[in-house]
């Protein structure tokens, strides 16, 4: 039955058998315009699309292959999803990527939400511009050893040779804060909070669609306080959003904590993270709130006359989330299947397939279709009518589950005449998430289709967080530690020893601390490492 | 009144004076003093030094200049401004099933190149990225100056047969053009922020359909949100996208200066890029067709053209449907009065007008005067004071004082709502109306070379008949070129006078063929 049902790829869809286009015209094309996804770790350091693995692209458009397994390989699967939802595709430049509508949407559902709670708590929207004199980078030592490897260098303009060469911003630390000092006098300038949504580049060499671009999509909040517990207080706050808005919208259960100074952003006092755990069980930093602290207000001089008149440096904190996060979302859901949108951000909340076998039938269950789609968006849900006559509906059915549509709504000729409607769950597979005869009369119908999202939403969550807390391990030795990476988990313990100790498990296990959790356990502690006293326990994993 | 916030604004000011003492000529110099003696108000007058009055209302708030040159910060006032547009286009767009997206910023000189005409309207303004970290890179990349080039190849990977037409895509992002003329705030800017929208169709009356609808929704955003009156047309042979087939625009106009202000664009680019790009689909009988593409543009400049058009010697003027805040509201306590009562009032109106829909705001700030906030709530062009007194407390009243006009009214609480909404739309109206009565005054119909010349001088938005021919329209050019730049096409409206018979063109003595709109331009 799965079998038979399973995604032909949109290659042999768009390129069915029969031969459209002369022979010669299809290979140009393929070869113009498919590279296989998982070329874009590997793909070299040139700069347009490149010819490599021809062979290995044929086979992949040759084969008439459904989206390979997430058990079987985590990363094809991956990029697969990728590729066959339409989420995004590579970018002409090595390591860029475009953004499609239906993987921008989901950064849409992202960016509405973050932007009320920003202003809600008080911070204004601004842009600042891209371009950043390499001279303002340099002038906070650590922040410039952080970010020196990945900059991209603009030193031609208008065919001219610029005096200065200029960073196309990495972050906007260095240049916000060259603005605060003219803007910031005195106390009552204070706070100053501001956020801007912005396109960010850092010339990374191992690239990976959503999860690592030289160029992606963020927003990133500055903000400066008269005093360090106001910025603490702020830092902290930003990251509570963060994990609410993980929680809540995208049912990914993020572990908030703090990061080991070795982790800690170029140039922060106290970095605040929230860490995911992957189907692969891979770590992802979901978003970042930084204490940053008076380095920055230091280099820059940003200074205010306090109450007394006295001039004191800022303390600021700077937080962000980028379109990292969507990757994060299609690690974290995803099945064999594909694609799985918690409901609050799936960009279609509820598709509808009409069934018809004759031509009689079909204006009766078209039109039924049509009513229950407009009761559905009047009630404001996100509603796709497929009424193509071009594929079976056992078609649709995989493509929208491949799509990852939280609920499915199937009408046929007998539902018609029942006046009810079959509703399946994208998250429980086969008939246990079929549900039949649900009146098509709007307020059932709406009552009901509201009640099965909520559902999803929770169980989604339900199912990570036990997915999570499956595949962290307590651990009060190295050997344990060890151990728990190995076996692909995540591994807690309490951790009090140095920083070169922190450097010798990266090496010899390949695993980082991702975070001291905010949630700590009880009780005394001994360092794993090296058996004196702890105050935390840090957990660690391999990350992405 | 003298806390340090104050000596912030003259910091600020003195800076300006600073910066403005040596491109003022006399007389300049006694304004200014007086200035800086109030921290406040504008060191000149709108008709006296038309860009010095641009770049200090600007300043207020709306932009800070940066480190470089033509780059420029966008403050949370004009940011706000630009989410309102943004939240009205994006809406309207999704309504045309356009689909929101996101192409790199980076393109492969390869694909820039592809298109000759269009790498040649290009080239001269693009920056390059030569080096990451340390090292050089093989090839330099460009930073897009538009998407066309980045675009078409996944168009032409998307699109197979027509069940894939129509594709309708935008992008809300940044752009980079490294001009070297003047740059001015919002209008010409190196780095600036727009729409792309960016469509293929089946069919050319598809392609024109749309051209139109988009640049309708442009006239919108102009008349109904900037209130800046516009004229829609056809951009010449000359002046069009290049590499597409033709280009309409919508075009504004400021008094002051006699220039004209491209609004936005919408570009018919035919199959042009189609046959470079290979963006071709199956059609219904299975043949192979190329598309008909669509690009159309607004951007940050929105801003400028509604700050030139509407700023007066107080500063900004907002029409309050683009207004971040459309009401303040401003206690006016004296010394022995209920100075809560009068805070609470404020507090009250402002709930009142906010849930009604109204963006509104209290200023209770007790380190600044009265006085001082309605200056510094006009300079921010706030279409609305409230001002509440002890006078009005007792009476039940508030008094409103319109930015646009300056008529007062003391209105009853009671029906203090519908009073403000109804406002808010007759000064959206009237702001309209003058715009539009102080442009018409300046629209001047010639016929002949002289009557051109004159009206130049004038500062005229010209309307002459025309032969239509590239040839001609370079050879004005020519002609008036000088220091504030040569005289061009605006456009040919689409509302055509009539064009009698024998009429001749202007320049040429050649038949005319159409009447288009001239003058010199931003």
């Amino acid at each position: 039955m799965v079998a038979c049902l399973r995604v032909p790829s949109l290659t042999s869809l768009l390129f069915p058998a029969t031969t459209r286009y002369p022979a010669s015209l299809r290979r140009t094309v393929y070869l113009r315009n498919r590279r296989p996804l998982s070329g874009f770790a590997t793909a070299p350091s040139g700069t347009t699309a490149s010819t490599e693995t021809k062979s290995a692209e044929v086979d992949r458009l040759k084969s008439d292959r459904a989206v390979t397994p997430r058990t079987k390989d985590f990363n094809a699967w991956y990029l697969d999803v990728i590729g066959s939802a339409e989420l995004a595709d590579y970018g002409p430049v090595r390591g860029t990527m475009v953004i499609r509508p239906y993987g921008y949407a989901i950064w849409e559902a992202i960016q509405e939400y973050l932007n009320v709670k920003f202003k809600e708590t008080g911070h204004s929207n601004m842009y600042f511009p891209q371009f950043i004199p390499y001279s303002f980078i340099e002038k906070e030592a650590s922040h410039v050893e952080g970010f020196s490897p990945e900059l991209a260098l603009v030193t031609v303009g208008g065919g001219k040779e610029l005096e200065e060469k200029l960073v196309v911003r990495p972050t906007s630390e260095t240049i916000v804060n060259h603005m605060f000092t003219q803007w910031i006098h005195s106390y009552r300038d204070l706070p100053l909070m501001i956020n801007q949504w912005a396109n960010v580049t850092r010339w990374e060499m191992r690239t990976k669609p959503f999860i690592r671009t030289l160029e992606f999509l963020w927003q990133e909040g500055h903000t400066a306080h008269a005093t360090p517990e106001e910025a603490e207080k702020e830092a902290k706050q930003m990251i509570e959003i963060y994990t609410r808005f993980a929680f809540e919208q995208t049912a990914i259960p993020v572990i908030p904590g703090r990061k080991s100074k070795l982790e800690t952003f170029a140039g922060a006092d106290i970095t605040y993270t929230i860490e995911a755990m992957m189907g692969d069980r891979k770590a992802l930093q979901a978003g970042t709130s930084h204490n940053l602290g008076q380095n920055f207000s230091r280099a820059f001089g940003t200074q205010f006359a306090d109450e007394n008149g006295e001039r004191q440096h800022v303390w600021q904190t700077s937080w962000a989330v980028s379109t990292r996060f969507v990757g994060g979302i299609i690690m974290t859901h995803g099945d064999d299947t594909g694609l799985m949108l918690p409901p609050k951000i799936a960009p279609i909340q509820v598709v509808i397939v009409p069934i018809w076998k004759k031509d009689n039938e079909k204006t009766g269950v078209l039109s039924a279709a049509s009513s229950v789609k407009e009761a559905l968006q009047t009630a404001g849900f996100r509603v796709k009518l497929d009424d193509t006559d071009q594929r079976t509906p056992g078609w649709k059915f995989n493509f929208w589950e491949m799509k990852g549509i939280p609920l499915r709504i199937e009408i046929g000729p007998r539902d018609v005449s029942s006046n009810s409607v079959v509703v399946s769950r994208r998250d429980i597979p086969g008939k246990a998430g079929k549900v039949f005869g649900i009146s098509m009369e709007a307020s059932t119908l709406v009552a009901y289709v509201k009640e099965k999202l909520d559902e999803i939403q929770s169980s989604l969550l339900e199912k990570a967080v036990s997915f999570r807390d499956s595949n962290i391990v307590d651990v009060n030795s190295y050997d344990e530690l060890k151990e728990a990476i190995s076996s692909g988990k995540w591994a807690r313990g309490p951790w009090s020893a140095s920083d070169a100790d922190e450097q010798r498990v990266k090496e010899e296990t390949g695993a980082t601390i991702r975070c001291y959790p905010f949630e700590q356990p009880k009780g005394t502690k001994t360092c794993l490492m090296t058996g004196n006293p702890a105050e935390e326990v840090a957990i660690f994993a391999k990350s992405y | 009144m003298d806390g340090p916030s104050e000596k912030k604004e003259k910091v600020v000011k003195e800076k300006v004076v600073k910066e403005k003492g040596a491109t003022s000529g006399p007389g300049g110099k006694k304004k200014k003093d007086v200035k800086k003696e109030t921290g406040l108000g504008l060191s000149v007058k709108k008709d006296e030094n038309f860009g010095e009055w641009y770049s200090e209302v600007c300043k207020h708030e709306m932009i800070e200049y940066y480190d470089i040159s033509g780059c420029y910060i966008l403050r949370p006032w004009s940011m706000a401004i630009w989410e309102i547009m943004h939240a009205f286009f994006d809406a309207e767009l999704k309504k045309m099933k356009v689909k929101n997206c996101y192409f790199p910023l980076f393109v492969s000189p390869g694909a820039l190149e592809r298109e000759t005409d269009h790498i040649e309207g290009f080239a001269p303004e693009v920056a390059w990225v030569t080096k990451s970290g340390k090292s050089d890179l093989e090839v330099p990349l460009a930073i897009r100056p538009t998407s066309e080039t980045v675009m078409y190849p996944y168009f032409s990977k998307w699109i197979r047969g027509h069940r894939d037409l129509p594709l309708k895509l935008n992008q809300w992002c940044n752009v980079v053009r490294w001009e070297f003329s003047n740059p001015t705030p919002f209008i010409r800017s190196r780095e600036f922020l727009w729409q792309e929208g960016h469509t293929a169709f089946a069919t050319k009356e598809e392609a024109d359909e749309e051209v139109l609808q988009v640049l309708e929704l442009y006239r919108r955003i102009y008349e109904e949100y900037l209130a800046v009156p516009i004229v829609k047309g056809m951009k010449s042979e000359n002046e069009k996208f290049a590499g597409g087939l033709y280009t309409t625009s919508i075009e504004a106009f400021i008094p002051n200066t006699g220039r004209g202000v491209q609004g936005a664009t919408s570009h018919c680019l035919g199959q042009n890029f189609a046959k470079m790009f290979e963006i071709n689909y199956e059609n219904e009988k299975g043949e192979t067709a190329m598309v008909w593409q669509n690009s159309w543009a607004y951007t940050t400049r929105t801003i400028g053209v509604m700050i030139m058009t509407h700023g007066d010697d107080k500063g900004l003027i907002l029409p309050p449907k683009i207004a971040p805040v459309q009401v303040v509201v401003i206690p006016v306590p004296y010394k022995d009065a209920n100075t809560q009562g009068i805070f609470d009032a404020c507090s009250a109106t402002v709930s009142a007008l906010s849930e009604a829909g109204i963006r509104a705001e209290e200023d209770l700030r007790d380190n600044y005067s009265p006085g001082w906030k309605y200056s510094n709530w006009e300079m921010k062009g706030v279409p609305l004071r409230i001002e509440i007194g002890p006078r009005d407390l007792e009476n039940d009243q508030v008094r409103t004082v319109r930015r646009d006009n300056g008529v007062k009214e003391d209105i009853p609480r009671g029906g203090l709502v519908e009073h403000v909404k109804e406002l808010l739309v007759k000064i959206q109206e009237n702001m309209f109306e003058v715009a539009k009565q102080k442009r018409e005054a300046c629209v001047e119909v010639i016929k002949t070379w002289d009557e051109f010349s004159n009206a130049l001088k004038e500062k005229k938005l010209i309307l002459a008949p025309w032969c239509d021919e590239k040839e001609v329209e370079i050879d004005v050019k020519g002609r008036t070129k000088g220091e504030t730049g040569a005289a061009k096409t605006l456009c040919s409206p689409f509302d055509q006078p009539e064009l009698p018979e024998g009429t001749l063109c202007f320049a040429s003595g050649k038949p005319a063929k159409k009447w288009t709109y001239w003058g010199r331009s931003y």
